[in-house]
């Protein structure tokens, strides 16, 4: 008797802490809750110069985005054609890319409201959808997630049906097929240079 | 035929590619020389992957380089300095002509046998033309939370398993294909502008400001991905197709 009391006391501390290595909340919708507001709070912060609003939401978004699955992803069978330099020099440059592209769009919608609908998880899959409240329309968002030791990572971003990664692919692909995978990797150096010199394309071309 | 002028403005839409993926047999072994590497994953949500016919690329990417310099020289100035009518007023003709559309909207849900779309988008039509004053606001969505649920007869055929057909790149309407193209032409007979006693000019005055207001709101899609993309053809199109295809699902 007196056993399975002490062995019930046993259980208290481990179950609490259990509870404090998975806090309520750590499923992939409240993972992304977490992290857009993030973005979204440092953004918004006006105190913050540019530059280091710009390292701070990078050093986010690198922790929660899953690059190299992403990568994986837009390569598709080039993949595997590509050699394992060429597979790393494309992870740190699409890396590059998307981060700048996400920004981008998303400092767009700063001002809007962000509601977080559902999340349906798969094994080690999941799917996130959001609704970005503008002004005119609602316009959806769902963020695609897989299951790392350390937590959910995003691995594809859907904005109105349009999935971020398929879009990449279809031109990588072309890309690839016209000039290899080397004129691909040319043409994405390229174009992270042109994001970054601070001249507007706007009207050029 | 609104939709198409949407796309124009590259609301992020657009299609996939035609490029024949050469049929590559059994996938070369992999050879994981890399041990370091995680195991490779494949992401396969690509198999659902959308691509576009485009048997008229050449001549798509002409009419495309032509809707940009109209976009860019014309268009887009044109929205740039309308925006001296202050936001909440652009937002509410916004408002005003997409409860002008909510015919084909109704029609192309019913058609779908999609009667609880069909049924919000009445109950949208009587609220806001109501409470939300002919329409200038929106007060079904923004108190109500009965969203628009954008129809047309492109997905109307579409749901009833009409193929895309081939993508085409219209002069200012933008990006199309064979399916929505039709689609469009039906749908300008739900459109009460079509009806109204009015002149061709004044028409296309209507719609003309119309286009321009919805530009004026729009946050540079069009820009971003002219600056983002490394080929912002293909990228128009995978997205129109995605989105195309996307809806129809829905």
């Amino acid at each position: 008797m007196m056993g399975k009391r002490y062995g019930v006391l046993l259980c208290v501390p481990l179950l609490v802490g259990m509870l404090s290595i998975a806090p309520a909340g750590t499923g992939p919708l409240e993972q992304v809750r977490v992290t857009v507001d993030e973005i979204i709070t440092i953004l918004r912060n006006g105190q913050l110069e540019s530059a280091v609003k710009r390292e701070k939401i990078s050093a986010v978004v690198r922790q929660k985005f899953d690059f190299r699955a992403m990568s994986q992803s837009t390569l598709s069978t080039n993949w595997r054609k590509a050699s394992p330099d060429e597979q790393a020099r494309f992870v740190a440059l699409f890396s590059e890319l998307l981060e700048e592209t996400y920004l981008r769009r998303i400092d767009a919608y700063t001002d809007e409201d962000v509601k977080y609908v559902r999340e349906d998880i798969r094994d080690t899959r999941a799917v996130v959808d959001t609704v970005i409240r503008s002004k005119t329309a609602d316009i959806p968002v769902s963020y695609k997630l897989v299951l790392r030791s350390d937590g959910w990572r995003v691995y594809d971003v859907v904005v109105e049906e349009i999935s971020l990664i398929s879009n990449f692919r279809s031109s990588y692909r072309e890309i690839v097929q016209k000039e290899g995978i080397s004129g691909l990797l040319a043409r994405m150096e390229e174009k992270i240079q042109e994001l970054r010199s601070p001249v507007s394309v706007e009207g050029a071309k | 035929m609104k939709h198409a002028v949407s796309c124009l403005l590259a609301v992020l839409l657009l299609y996939g590619h035609w490029s024949p993926v050469a049929a590559e047999g059994p996938p070369a072994e992999p050879l994981l020389s890399d041990q370091a590497e995680p195991p490779e994953e494949f992401f396969l949500d690509e198999e659902e992957e959308v691509r576009a016919f485009d048997p008229i690329e050449p001549f798509n990417r002409g009419v495309f380089w032509f809707n940009d310099k109209f976009y860019f020289y014309l268009l887009k100035p044109v929205a740039r300095a309308y925006r001296v009518v202050p936001e909440p007023a652009r937002v509410s003709v916004s408002n005003f002509f997409s409860n002008l559309y909510t015919p084909q909207r109704f029609v192309n849900s019913l058609l779908q046998f999609r009667f609880r779309d069909g049924a919000g988008e009445l109950f949208r039509f009587v609220m806001n033309s109501t409470i939300g004053i002919l329409g200038l606001f929106d007060p079904a969505r923004t108190v109500a939370g009965i969203s628009r649920k954008d129809e047309d007869f492109g997905q109307t055929l579409g749901r009833f398993g009409a193929g895309g057909g081939f993508y085409m790149v219209w002069p200012f309407f933008g990006p199309t294909n064979l399916r929505d193209g039709l689609g469009g032409l039906v749908d300008g007979f739900l459109d009460p502008v079509y009806y109204f006693d009015i002149k061709a000019w004044e028409r296309f005055g209507i719609k003309a400001l119309d286009t321009v207001n919805a530009t004026s709101l729009d946050k540079d899609t069009y820009e971003s991905i002219k600056e983002e993309a490394l080929d912002p053809y293909v990228t128009i199109r995978n997205a129109y197709s995605q989105r195309r295809e996307g809806l129809i699902r829905k």
